[in-house]
C-alpha cells in the first residue's frame, strides 16, 4: 500500500467543517434513497462546545427533522410521521454524528508522502480519516473489511466544505450537499 | 378590529380574489430558526392562474421550482424532476390548496381555520390557525398581511416550534396573461 505506520500513535485529529459556532452552515441537499429522490435544506449549527443542532427542512421551510447531538447523547426534537422509523433515524444519527464530530483521537496513523490516514472509533465503529496535504478530504466507515459509508469533502475554502457527498455502499442511499 | 371591519376586509379580499385571474410576483423568503445567527434567505418568482395553478420558483441561491396543477405536485430541483399525486396525501393536498388560497388571500374558511383580525398601519393582519390536528402538526398558524386593497403582501407560516418562514411579495402584477409554458411540467 505504501503507507507507513507513524510512530506518533494516539494523536488527536480535527474535523474543522462544522466547528465554528459563529457560523450558520446551510446546504442545499439532494437525496436519492432507494430510487426515490427528494431535496431540501440541511442546516448545521454548533450551539456550544458540546452540542450541534442538525435540521432538515423543505425548500419552503417546513421542518422534516430536527436533531440535537450533545456529546454521546442524541435527541430527536422533531421528525415528520412518514420518516419516524427507528431504522432510518439510526442511519441518520450515525451519519450526522460522523459528519459533525470535531475532535477525535486516532488509534493509528498511516503516512504516505503528503497524505495521512487516521483510524478512529466512533460509537465503537472504525472510521478512517484521510487528510491530503493536511486537509480532511474523506471519512470512511468500515464494517466487515468493507467500505460501508464514504463522506467526501471538496471545494474547501476557509474551513468550509462547499460540497459534501455521503455515499452508502451497502444500502441505496446518497446525500449530496452544496453550501448556499 | 371590530366584527364589521373584519367583514369588510373579508369581502374585499373575496371580491379581489374572484376578479383575479392571474398573478405574477417576486418574493423574498426568510426562514427563521431560533438557533441560527441569521435567517436563511432565498428569492424567486411566483405565477398563479385561477383557480389552482401555482408555480413557485426559487432562483437564488439555488434553482428549485414547485408546480401545483391538476391535484398533482411537480418538482424541478436543479434539473432533478419528480412528482407526487396529492390525492394520496391529505396534508400535502391541503398545503397546496392553502398556497393557492394564500396567494389570492381567500383563506377565510371557517370550517378550516380559527381567525383573528388585526389592523396594521397601512393594511390588515389576519392570523389563520388550522383546526385540523394533522395539519397543525406542520403549521401552527398562517399570518397574512393584506394591503388596504385586500392584496396579500406577506405570508408568515409558523411551525409548532415557533420557527417560521416569512415570505414578502413585491412587483405584483394582476390579470396579465401568463404563457402556458410557465405551467408546463
Amino acid at each position: 500500500m505504501g503507507y507507513a505506520e507513524s510512530p506518533s500513535n494516539k494523536s488527536s485529529i480535527i474535523n474543522p467543517y462544522f466547528s465554528d459556532a459563529s457560523r450558520d452552515y446551510v446546504y442545499k441537499a439532494y437525496i436519492s434513497a432507494f430510487s426515490n429522490y427528494f431535496g431540501g435544506i440541511l442546516v448545521v449549527k454548533k450551539i456550544n462546545e458540546q452540542e450541534h443542532r442538525v435540521v432538515f427542512t423543505t425548500e419552503m421551510g417546513n421542518t422534516i427533522f430536527d436533531f440535537s447531538f450533545r456529546d454521546s447523547d442524541f435527541t430527536v426534537n422533531r421528525i415528520i410521521d412518514q420518516l419516524d422509523k427507528q431504522l432510518l433515524i439510526n442511519v441518520l444519527e450515525k451519519d450526522f454524528r460522523a459528519l459533525i464530530k470535531e475532535r477525535l483521537l486516532a488509534e493509528d496513523v498511516y503516512n504516505k508522502v503528503n497524505d495521512e490516514i487516521a483510524k478512529v472509533q466512533i460509537d465503537k465503529k472504525p472510521y478512517f480519516y484521510t487528510f491530503e496535504n493536511s486537509r480532511l478530504t474523506t471519512i470512511t466507515r468500515i464494517g466487515n473489511q468493507k467500505e460501508k459509508v464514504v463522506f467526501e469533502f471538496s471545494e474547501i475554502n476557509d474551513d468550509l466544505a462547499e460540497k459534501i457527498t455521503i455515499i452508502h455502499k451497502n444500502i441505496n442511499l446518497k446525500i449530496e450537499l452544496t453550501s448556499i | 378590529m371590530s366584527l364589521e371591519e373584519a367583514t369588510v376586509l373579508r369581502n374585499k379580499v373575496k371580491t379581489k380574489a374572484a376578479t383575479t385571474k392571474t398573478i405574477t410576483s417576486d418574493f423574498v423568503q426568510y426562514k427563521h430558526l431560533d438557533f441560527l445567527s441569521n435567517d436563511i434567505e432565498s428569492s424567486g418568482k411566483l405565477a398563479f392562474k385561477a383557480p389552482n395553478k401555482v408555480k413557485w420558483e426559487y432562483i437564488s441561491p439555488f434553482a428549485y421550482s414547485i408546480l401545483f396543477k391538476d391535484d398533482k405536485l411537480f418538482i424541478d430541483d436543479g434539473g432533478n424532476k419528480s412528482n407526487m399525486d396529492l390525492g394520496s396525501n391529505k396534508v400535502f393536498k391541503q398545503l397546496s390548496q392553502l398556497i393557492a388560497a394564500s396567494i389570492s388571500g381567500d383563506m377565510f374558511i371557517a370550517e378550516e381555520f380559527n381567525m383573528e383580525y388585526f389592523k396594521e398601519n397601512d393594511g390588515y393582519l389576519v392570523h389563520f390557525s388550522p383546526k385540523d390536528a394533522q395539519f397543525s402538526e406542520f403549521i401552527k398558524a398562517f399570518h397574512i398581511t393584506f394591503s388596504q386593497q385586500g392584496e396579500v403582501m406577506e405570508v408568515k407560516m409558523i411551525e409548532p416550534s415557533d420557527d417560521y418562514t416569512h415570505i414578502i411579495f413585491s412587483n405584483r402584477i394582476e390579470n396579465q396573461s401568463i404563457p402556458d409554458a410557465v405551467f408546463a411540467q
